[in-house]
């Protein structure tokens, strides 16, 4: 009677049966669901921060610590060289950019504009931006004096494809320089701010603007996300062993506002799946109690006929791991249907500081097997009071129970 | 059938003694004595019918000897051995492999057949499948249930789930069956058919039965008879013993 007793004993009072599959059930799709959608969102907002951001960046500690004066921290062509030999070696490495940033005013029909240069490798094929182009192109390796703008900026200050601009900076050595450049092309991108301030220029050209040899970074591109952390290790190894004083940040690190979301994500995903769990627990615990006590003749006969303490609590946790397995088994079921008719919805949502829509969409992956975990742990959790309780009876007073 | 069974060679040897039992409850703080110093034994293979009226220490004095209750006093011994000391997970032991208990309302399981009901305490007994499946079979055999070995018990007459509820108390070859008013809730007829299955069990399988009940009907059966009255217990002289139907 193993498993035959709890598993027929579901069925005694079907309407309390179904409830209670319900109830597990719906905790399971949601969490399911919630979770997926999190997830979901988390990877969609970790593709665009890599995009950003390349796996890893290999720069002078100097650079991220805004200790620097001036520009210290520029690597040299040489240095830069070797650190690219070094990456290249790895197994999981695709490819590489060298970076200089540096800020400036952009002049153009008599407004001025405070912008981030970003001077990059063109047509490098990690991290050139060329895709993203919606007007005119990305850069290519012949371009000398050529910029490509956001949208957002070329909104802002009336810019097209073709146009010359001025823009005004520094150099390492502190003079002031100014030059004209001609706008290539126009990007979009999922950040308006980001939009709004970065210009792309070659990277020949912004060492000329800058009076320097150096770049100040190496954006690297690894085959997966999840090489990240291992190929940085290998890094940071091989640059104490040639003596470099660099250092490697991985894309996470440099993006403080994914830190910032994927800890929400957890914390808000944390809070409904207990909010979750606690329901699931008291309702079971509730409908359990109940049907456990109606039962209590019968816990007697059972020990009566010489079942033990220990043996009709089993059977009683047993019956309670079936409503669990079943309930949740039916909530996976339910909440994978719930993605599916979700994404097939095809709703669109611009997030807050972002340009364009995008699809709202959830997942299914391993991760939802957590969702199901929790959800049969919740419902064991609210069997043990009730399956202890009922192994506790005393036998002559249990077959006094009408 | 008045005569001693020819297949009951060990009729005779104590199997059950019970030493000064005293049963008290407290009932709006006064000590209520529901048994009082009760002594007395069973024999392997009597069939004991045990009357009194309502209230009297009748089933009490069952649960007692059972050893699903626990005396305020005194001592059970099964087979010479004490039960007082003994764990709860010692006395369902006893029960599980000496005692058959057979109740007023049956209590079946209803989630289970007719077959299942009478393989339960088998199982507790972790017994192999093919030897659970023979005894099932041939209890069933014996009771006259065997077509409707697949019913559950709401599919059932109430004579034949009494019947079940014997099988189930015998199929593990208890010493001794313990039956609490098991005609109260059949008919006349239909419980003197149990009563008949009864001693033709007792007679065949050498099996104690000690059976508690009201109806006078039943003392008839009896090979002993005893009376409780007031917590105290009387050995009485049978009425002369009923010859099962065959």
């Amino acid at each position: 009677m193993g498993w035959r007793l709890p598993l027929r004993s579901l069925w005694r009072n079907r309407r309390r049966t179904a409830l209670s599959l319900a109830v597990i059930a719906l905790g399971t799709a949601v969490s399911i669901f919630v979770l997926g959608f999190l997830e979901n969102s988390r990877l969609q907002i970790q593709d665009s921060t890599v995009q950003q951001y390349g796996n890893l960046q290999v720069a002078s500690p100097l650079l991220w610590d805004d200790t620097a004066e001036d520009y210290e921290y520029l690597i040299s062509p040489s240095d830069a060289d070797h650190v690219t030999a070094l990456l290249a070696a790895d197994a999981t490495y695709r490819g590489s950019t060298r970076q200089l940033q540096f800020s400036g005013l952009l002049g153009a029909n008599a407004q001025t504009q405070a912008i981030a240069v970003t001077a990059i490798e063109p047509a490098n094929g990690v991290l050139d931006f060329a895709g993203l182009a919606v007007d005119g192109r990305g850069l290519i390796p012949s371009d000398t004096a050529s910029a490509f703008v956001g949208r957002s900026l070329a909104k802002r200050l009336s810019l097209a494809v073709g146009d010359v601009v001025t823009m005004t900076l520094a150099t390492v050595d502190g003079a002031y320089n100014a030059s004209p450049f001609r706008i290539v092309g126009i990007y979009r991108y999922s950040n308006e701010q980001f939009e709004s301030q970065v210009v792309f220029v070659p990277l020949a050209f912004g060492q000329r603007l800058l009076n320097t040899s150096g770049v100040d970074r190496l954006v690297v591109a690894l085959d997966a996300v999840a090489s990240t952390e291992p190929a940085r290790s290998r890094l940071v190894a091989g640059l104490a062993n040639y003596g470099f004083p660099l250092e490697a940040r991985t894309w996470d690190e440099l993006s403080p506002f994914y830190k910032q979301l994927a800890s929400y994500f957890d914390a808000l995903f944390g809070f409904l799946t207990l909010a979750i769990s606690v329901l699931v627990f008291f309702i079971i615990l509730q409908v359990l109690t109940l049907a456990f006590l109606e039962r209590t003749r019968e816990i007697g006969t059972l020990r009566a006929l010489g079942a033990t303490q220990g043996g009709v609590f089993r059977q009683f946790f047993a019956e309670s791991a079936w409503l669990a397995g079943l309930g949740s088994l039916i909530g996976a079921v339910a909440g994978s249907l719930l993605v599916v008719a979700f994404n097939s919805a095809g709703i669109l949502w611009t997030p807050p500081g972002t340009i364009d829509p995008f699809v709202l969409a959830s997942r299914v992956g391993p991760s939802a097997a957590l969702p199901v975990a929790v959800s049969v742990v919740a419902t064991l959790l609210s069997a043990l009071y009730p399956s202890t309780r009922a192994s506790r009876l005393r036998v002559v007073d249990a077959l006094r129970v009408d | 059938m008045g005569s001693q069974s020819q297949f009951c060679h060990v009729r005779g040897n104590r199997f059950l003694d019970a030493q000064h039992l005293t049963k008290t409850y407290r009932v709006g703080g006064e000590t209520v004595y529901a048994l009082r110093d009760v002594t007395w034994s069973a024999l392997q293979g009597d069939f004991v019918v045990i009357n009194g009226p309502s209230g009297s220490g009748k089933t009490t004095f069952l649960n007692l000897i059972s050893v699903i209750d626990r005396p305020s006093s005194g001592e059970v011994f099964i087979e010479g051995e004490p039960t007082s000391a003994k764990s709860e997970g010692q006395l369902a032991h006893l029960r599980k492999t000496k005692i058959g208990l057979v109740f007023q309302s049956f209590n079946l399981i209803p989630v289970l057949s007719t077959e299942e009901n009478v393989e339960y305490p088998l199982l507790l007994q972790k017994r192999p499948r093919p030897e659970r499946a023979a005894r099932v079979e041939a209890m069933l055999r014996e009771v006259g249930l065997t077509d409707f070995a697949r019913r559950r018990p709401n599919e059932l007459s109430g004579g034949q789930r009494q019947r079940v509820a014997i099988a189930r108390a015998l199929v593990t070859g208890p010493m001794i069956v313990l039956a609490d008013e098991p005609t109260a809730n059949l008919d006349s007829k239909t419980g003197e058919t149990v009563m008949d299955l009864m001693r033709r069990l007792n007679e065949e399988h050498c099996v104690t039965f000690i059976v508690v009940t009201h109806d006078p009907a039943v003392s008839r059966y009896a090979r002993r008879r005893v009376r409780i009255h007031d917590g105290q217990l009387e050995e009485g002289e049978p009425d002369g013993v009923a010859t099962p139907a065959s």
